[in-house]
């Protein structure tokens, strides 16, 4: 057996899980390209793709042991290899055939390590002769110019392997789940454009109940004589500012519900994506074993926590780090065999690798029991290197100075070997790391080890977004809303875009920087049907960024939509296309800025909904505010009478039969205050009889509606006289 | 009868202030300072705290006074934190920190010198007005 090759069981299981999936695909892109030429002779190009694929899964097939797969590959890439020379063996019966082998061996992936399987691979090696030689019927010779398979690389498979329990898996291109992450990501640009406007209708609500209290002390100072009329305005205003507040109060917990909700959604589509931490430890498993070979470290590597689940994206981008790290390790952590017996640890080193949760983030561990950093001497190197001053590295404690490691270019030890590169291994760490929006940390305790934690978020609101520099910073806008990039001229304050004239913004003067005199690249950005060309320093191109809210203090500053972190660590602002659509179109009414697709909304006043069912108050609320209307709701007359006396209402919708104060009662009650004497109103009943209609007219009622409310029914009421 | 205080004193510019311990989370170096355009001159700029975004503020300017120099990778900065608003003020130096007696709303050192107590729930109203005010002026 191979030294390559020492997995043990449960890998074996796991790597062939893999080589499955792969052999599958593989074989499925050998029976398309057949089925995509009839029953012609493939092209050419098509005969090398095939002939390509078959190659790999050789070669994948020897890496996980499958000898007879190995030989089934092999015969099939020679044959393919003889349909393409001269003269060629293929016949109209060759096309059903390679698809009966590619199907053949497809099912034979399930049994290859059953005692069926031999059974199987003989008559798929028949089958492939027959392509070769279509003359020797049923003939078992192998053909003569198919060089002898390559030797097993793994004998028989171990009986206690099992096979793996095939399982339904619903396959999904990478891409459609991408999309949807892009949207849900879209909604989180959309919610925060949301909460800054109600921040703004938040500090609104603050002012004016101050506007308010102001007028209270103003008229509590002039005494009685005057507080007359105004002392009614102020306590209206009073009610008006409470209910300002609680309503602000209330969205903002709704759209906390909301960002709950996209949460959850983004966890969803995350889960889609997520696997177990298992596939990363065999490739550290792997590594590890091509580093010893290399040096000859002896280093075992233990594993933790392999059915952690991580974004299999994050997982592969992972993968790198590990490496750098293992290399790390074996370069500077652990001590030759003759140090760790004369400080009595075992003469081989162990790495350990440690996944897990840790709330909301995904930890991954990979620690060594070696030396550990000599804080001393990376102390030393860095004021050496000119990096740090010598009073800096004399008063940093050691926790900074380890953090130092993680910038570029310091390495601990002195010679740069070619294992672990000079010290900017660590640094690209970090980079990788922050990229996926984490952070990683160093531990180490002298004799005993040092331990780097990489630190991911669980979930990332991953977007696509177009980077770009403008004096000397670098921005972002979501790519959604990218059309296109072009160059501006610059004295031009517009530029025709697909048969459009289009205004030019110019972005270095918006970001407060002297206006370019030269031709500067420009982003065509689309938003709400408004389209503008954005000058820029320089275009960086679309990136998937990690969409980070700037938090309540600085939901103001409604230029920016969010920030993003870099790879090395640094902020960067994604511009709100909203606000740039408006600054270059500031003659556009608002409202087909902030929302295109609706209809502008006349304001028609504010309604009172009185109702003890729910449904009905729902229904009126979404009835009334489609037509413009502010809907307040009541679930009984008492509670109307009270909101009543806080807010005036333009229109009183109300049921007659309620507990406590009935309908009757209430309009009543109405009647009798100066604020509510013509006021429309309107009542909706599931029981009109004459004596109902007659008191309604009594009490100047606009109109008496049966329910079942219909709009129109209600549109024709409240155009009634 | 003075009560005690636990603050951290710091200096900016040339004025020491105190602030006490309880609303500081972290004392920080600053890493890459982001500046924010459009923005006034009491939010020095953004950086990466532990992958979120922290904005810097400039106390002077908070108070009304001549801001100071622009905020810079480096600096020394104290992460405070109240009302689910976490930001940092960017200081010149902390001198110490500990418990000092507060009398009429100032604190007094060691040698008897009275500082300014900050209040960080009225900075960071301020630095919410400011901001707010510096959006709606725009066009």
């Amino acid at each position: 057996m191979s030294d390559e090759l020492d997995f043990d069981a449960d890998e074996l299981v796991m790597l062939r899980q893999l080589f499955r999936t792969e052999a599958q695909d593989a074989l499925e892109q050998v029976t398309a390209r057949v089925l995509a030429g009839g029953t012609a002779k493939p092209t050419p190009d098509a005969l090398t793709e095939m002939m390509r694929v078959t190659h790999t899964l050789k070669g994948a097939a020897g890496t996980v042991g499958l000898a007879g797969m190995v030989d089934l590959a092999h015969r099939l890439e020679s044959a393919l290899a003889a349909i393409g020379r001269e003269p060629s063996p293929w016949t109209e019966a060759t096309a059903d055939l390679l698809v009966e082998v590619a199907d053949g061996m497809r099912a034979y992936l399930d049994v290859a390590t059953e005692p069926a399987g031999e059974a199987a691979a003989e008559k798929l090696r028949d089958q492939i002769d027959l392509i070769v030689r279509p003359d020797r019927r049923r003939e078992s010779v192998p053909p003569a110019e198919v060089e002898p398979p390559p030797e097993p690389v793994l004998e028989q498979v171990p009986d206690h392997v099992p096979a793996p329990e095939p399982k339904a898996f619903l396959r999904v291109e990478p891409e459609r789940i991408d999309e949807l992450m892009s949207s849900a990501g879209e909604l989180l640009f959309d919610r925060t454009r949301i909460e800054r406007r109600v921040q703004l209708l938040r500090t609104l609500a603050r002012d004016l109940a101050r506007t308010r209290q102001s007028l209270r002390d103003t008229l509590d100072a002039e005494g009685p004589p005057n507080r007359g009329m105004l002392g009614e305005t102020e306590s209206e205003l009073a009610g008006q500012a409470a209910l300002l507040s609680q309503t602000t109060a209330a969205l903002l917990d709704e759209i906390e519900a909301l960002r709950r909700t996209i949460g959850e959604l983004q966890q969803g589509l995350t889960r889609i994506r997520m696997g177990p931490a298992r596939d990363l430890m065999m490739h550290a498993a792997r590594t590890l074993r091509a580093l010893r070979r290399a040096t000859g470290v002896h280093v075992d590597l233990r594993t933790i926590g392999e059915d952690t689940e991580f974004d299999k994206a994050v997982a592969e981008q992972l993968a790198d780090p590990i490496t750098q790290l293992l290399r790390n390790a074996i370069a500077h952590g652990v001590e030759p065999p003759g140090e760790r017996i004369a400080r009595g640890k075992p003469a081989a080193a162990t790495i350990t690798l440690r996944a897990r949760q840790d709330g909301n983030l995904l930890v991954l561990d990979v620690s060594d029991d070696g030396r550990g950093i000599d804080t001393v001497a990376l102390r030393e190197r860095l004021v050496a290197t000119g990096q740090w001053s010598a009073t800096r590295a004399q008063h940093a404690n050691d926790a900074e100075v380890l953090d130092a490691l993680l910038g570029t270019g310091v390495s601990v030890r002195g010679d740069a070997d070619e294992l672990a590169g000079r010290g900017i291994g660590i640094g690209l760490v970090r980079q990788t790391v922050a990229k996926l929006g984490g952070e990683v940390q160093i531990s180490s305790i002298p004799q005993r080890g040092t331990t780097f934690s990489l630190r991911l978020p669980l979930s990332t609101a991953l977007a696509q977004a177009m980077l770009f520099k403008v004096g000397g910073q670098v921005y972002a806008v979501p790519n959604v809303h990218v059309v296109d990039t072009m160059l501006v001229e610059p004295t031009e304050t517009t530029v025709t875009f697909r048969h459009e004239v289009v205004p030019v913004l110019r972005l270095e003067k918006l970001l407060g920087h002297t206006s370019a005199t030269d031709r500067r690249p420009g982003i065509v950005v689309s938003f709400a049907g408004q389209t503008l060309v954005c000058t820029v320093d320089k275009i960086i191109g679309p990136r998937e960024i990690i969409i980070k809210p700037l938090g309540p203090l600085l939901a103001s500053l409604t230029l920016y939509a969010g920030a993003t972190i870099s790879g090395s660590g640094k902020v960067q602002l994604i511009l709100d296309p909203a606000q740039l659509v408006h600054r270059a179109h500031p003659d556009a009414p608002a409202h087909a800025i902030t929302d295109a697709a609706s209809a502008p909304l006349v304001l028609a006043g504010r309604a009172l909904v009185v109702d003890d069912s729910r449904a009905i108050r729902e229904a009126m609320t979404s009835m009334l505010g489609r037509e413009g209307w502010i809907v307040d709701v009541a679930e009984d007359g008492a509670r109307a009478l009270q909101m009543t006396k806080q807010l005036r209402y333009d229109l009183v919708v109300t049921d007659l039969e309620m507990p406590q104060v009935d309908g009757f009662d209430l309009i009543a009650r109405l009647r009798k205050d100066d604020r509510f004497r013509t006021t429309p109103i309107v009542i909706i009943t599931s029981r009109a009889n004459p004596e109902h209609r007659r008191r309604a007219k009594e009490l100047g009622v606009r109109a008496l509606v049966a329910k079942p409310i219909t709009r129109r029914k209600l549109l024709e009421a409240l155009a009634a006289r | 009868m003075d009560e005690l205080r636990n603050v951290i004193v710091f200096v900016l510019g040339t004025t020491r202030y105190a602030l006490e311990l309880r609303w500081v989370r972290e004392v920080v170096s600053l890493g890459f300072v982001t500046g924010v355009p459009t923005a006034p001159a009491a939010l020095g700029g953004v950086c990466n705290l532990h992958g979120t975004i922290l904005p810097v503020l400039d106390v002077a300017a908070l108070l009304d006074q001549p801001p100071g120099p622009p905020v810079r990778q480096g600096d020394g900065a104290l992460v405070i934190e109240l009302d689910g608003v976490v930001c940092a003020l960017r200081v010149d130096q902390v001198e110490n920190v500990g418990s000092l007696p507060e009398h009429e709303g100032a604190i007094v050192d060691a040698g008897g010198r009275e500082l300014t107590l900050l209040d960080p729930t009225a900075l960071v109203r301020r630095a919410q007005e400011v901001l707010t005010a510096a959006t709606a002026e725009q066009p």
